[in-house]
C-alpha cells in the first residue's frame, strides 16, 4: 500500500466496538477476527475509498495526541496488514480511456 | 523519543464484550424425536410454542446492528422448520455465522445445498448415540440411528462440516468402541465430542434407566481415555466422562502433591459463558443458558437486548458467580479437592439442588469416591 492509495473497507466486515474503545473486526464469509485498539479503530473509520492514506495519517494527527513522526510508515504497515486479512482493498474504477 | 503510534492488532478474544459475541437460539419447540435424555423438553418452566419467521428475523436484524458474530441454531429439531432456509438467509443477511445442532434425520440434499452455499456455516453436529440401531435407536426413537447416518452422509456430500455429539448412557456405555470405529474410521470424520446425559428434563423421568451410575461412569472414562490416546486426540468432551476422567486426574495428582490451587479453582468457576454468549427459547425468551431454561431476562423484539447484556440484574449475579468461594458450602466442608475444583455447571447445580449459586453434585469427585469409584 502506498500513501497515495485510497483503500476501502470490506463491506461484509463487521466493526464490533468493544469496551475502553477497541473493537473486533469480523470477516464473517472467512471467519476471521481480530481485535484494533483505539488508533486502530480511527484509521477504519477514515479507510472510505475517497481519502488517500496521507489524509487519514493528518486526521489521526489531528485527533490523537503525540503522534510519532513514523506514524505515516506505521499506519501503512497496519493498512497492509489489514489487507492481507482481506479486511480491506482497493475500489476497482472503470477505465473506458 | 516519540512513543510509537501503536495502531494495533491483537487477539479478538482478548478484550471486554459490549454485547454478546455468540447466541444459543432454540429456534422451535418442535422434534420429531422424543429422546429419553432430553435435556429440552419436560422443563415446567419452559412454554413450548414457536415464533413466526418475521419475529426471528426481526431478532436476527437486532442482532446484526449489534455486532453478533455467530448463532447456533438448535430446538428441539431445526430442521422441522419449513422456513429454514428464510431463517438462515436473515443470518447470513446480517453478517453472521451460524451452526446447527439436530438429530440429522431431515436433512436433505435441498437444505444441504442451501446450508453449502452460504459459505457461513461453521458446522452441523448430529448425535450419534451408538455404533448401530440395537444402541442408537432404543433412547432416541426407531429408524433414528439410520436416519442420523443419512443425514451425516448428505451434509458430508456437500462439503459441510459435521460435528458429531456422542451422549453416553447406560445403554451405549459398552459401546463406544464402536462408536469411535463407526465415527473416525468408518465414516472418516476428522473428529467427535461426547458428553453424558444429565439431569435435565426429560432424562429427569427417566435417571434410573439412562443416567450412567458409579460403575458405568468408571468404565466410561477409562474407555475414552484409552480412546482418545489411540485416536491421537480426535475426541473430544467439555463434560461428560471424559473431561471428568482428564479433570479428575489433574485434580488427584494436585492433591496428592500438594500443589498451589488451579487460577480457576476453589470457587465457582466453571461457566464462563455469560461473558460471551446468551441464549433464547423457542417462543422468544431471552435466557441465561439453555440449560438455566427457566432464567427469563426479557422478550426478543420486546426488550433490547444490549440493555439486558449490560444491565440484567440475574445475568450480571451469574458473571459474579465465580467470586463465591466453595467452602462456604456445607455441601463441600471437609474437601481436600478444593483449591482444584470449579464447581461444575451452574445448569445441573439448579436441577440436582435448586440453586443456580451451589456447585453441581454431578460432577463432584469426592461424591464420586465416596460411591466405589475409582479414578482412572
Amino acid at each position: 500500500m502506498n500513501p497515495t492509495d485510497r483503500p476501502i473497507t470490506n463491506p461484509i466486515v463487521v466493526l464490533r466496538e468493544e469496551f475502553d474503545d477497541w473493537a473486533v473486526l469480523f470477516n464473517p464469509d472467512t471467519a476471521d477476527a481480530v481485535g484494533i485498539n483505539p488508533v486502530g479503530v480511527a484509521i477504519w473509520k477514515g479507510l472510505d475509498g475517497k481519502r488517500n492514506i496521507d489524509e487519514v495519517v493528518s486526521e489521526i494527527k489531528d485527533n490523537f495526541e503525540g503522534v510519532p513522526d513514523t506514524a505515516p510508515e506505521e499506519i501503512v504497515a497496519f493498512v497492509d496488514k489489514l489487507a492481507e486479512h482481506g479486511f480491506l482493498g482497493h475500489e476497482l474504477k472503470n477505465d473506458n480511456s | 523519543m516519540t512513543r510509537p503510534l501503536a495502531a494495533k492488532i491483537a487477539p479478538a478474544s482478548s478484550m471486554g464484550m459490549r454485547t454478546p459475541r455468540t447466541l444459543d437460539i432454540e429456534v422451535t419447540a418442535r422434534c420429531n424425536l422424543r429422546c429419553r435424555y432430553c435435556y429440552f423438553f419436560h422443563n415446567p418452566a419452559v412454554d413450548y410454542r414457536d415464533l413466526l419467521t418475521n419475529e426471528w428475523l426481526t431478532f436476527f436484524d437486532e442482532l446484526g446492528s449489534l455486532g453478533v458474530m455467530k448463532v447456533t441454531l438448535a430446538g428441539g429439531e431445526p430442521f422441522i422448520r419449513s422456513d429454514l432456509a428464510s431463517l438462515l438467509e436473515g443470518i447470513v443477511r446480517n453478517r453472521m455465522r451460524f451452526s446447527l445442532l439436530s438429530n440429522g434425520m431431515l436433512i436433505n440434499d435441498e437444505i444441504a445445498d442451501f446450508i453449502a452455499r452460504t459459505g457461513r456455516c461453521d458446522s452441523v453436529q448430529v448425535s450419534v448415540d451408538g455404533s448401530c440401531a440395537e444402541t442408537h435407536d432404543p433412547c432416541r426413537g426407531k429408524g433414528s440411528f439410520n436416519g442420523a447416518i443419512r443425514g451425516i452422509r448428505t451434509l458430508l456430500r456437500h462439503r459441510l462440516k459435521v460435528a458429531v455429539r456422542c451422549t453416553i448412557h447406560r445403554n451405549n456405555v459398552h459401546d463406544l468402541e464402536n462408536i469411535a470405529y463407526l465415527l473416525l474410521e468408518e465414516l472418516g470424520l476428522p473428529g467427535f465430542g461426547t458428553n453424558s446425559a444429565g439431569y435435565l428434563g426429560t432424562c429427569r423421568l427417566n435417571a434410573d434407566e439412562v443416567l450412567l451410575n458409579t460403575r458405568e461412569r468408571q468404565t466410561a472414562m477409562a474407555t475414552l481415555l484409552r480412546l482418545t490416546e489411540k485416536y491421537h486426540g480426535r475426541i473430544s468432551a467439555q463434560a461428560g466422562p471424559l473431561a471428568e476422567g482428564r479433570m479428575w486426574r489433574r485434580m488427584e495428582e494436585a492433591r496428592a502433591q500438594g500443589a498451589p490451587a488451579f487460577p480457576n479453582g476453589g470457587r465457582l468457576t466453571a461457566c464462563g459463558c455469560p461473558r460471551n454468549k446468551l441464549a433464547v427459547r423457542a417462543d422468544g425468551a431471552i435466557i441465561l443458558c439453555n440449560v438455566l431454561a427457566h432464567t427469563e431476562l426479557g422478550r426478543i423484539n420486546q426488550n433490547s437486548l444490549s440493555d439486558i447484556w449490560k444491565h440484567s440484574p440475574a445475568l450480571n449475579r451469574l458473571r459474579d458467580r465465580h467470586t463465591i468461594p466453595l467452602t462456604d458450602f456445607e455441601f463441600c466442608a471437609g474437601c481436600s479437592y478444593i483449591p482444584y475444583c470449579t464447581g461444575n455447571c451452574p445448569g445441573l447445580a439448579y436441577t440436582l439442588t435448586g440453586k443456580v449459586d451451589h456447585p453441581s453434585p454431578d460432577a463432584c469427585l469426592r461424591l464420586f469416591l465416596e460411591k466405589g469409584g475409582r479414578i482412572v
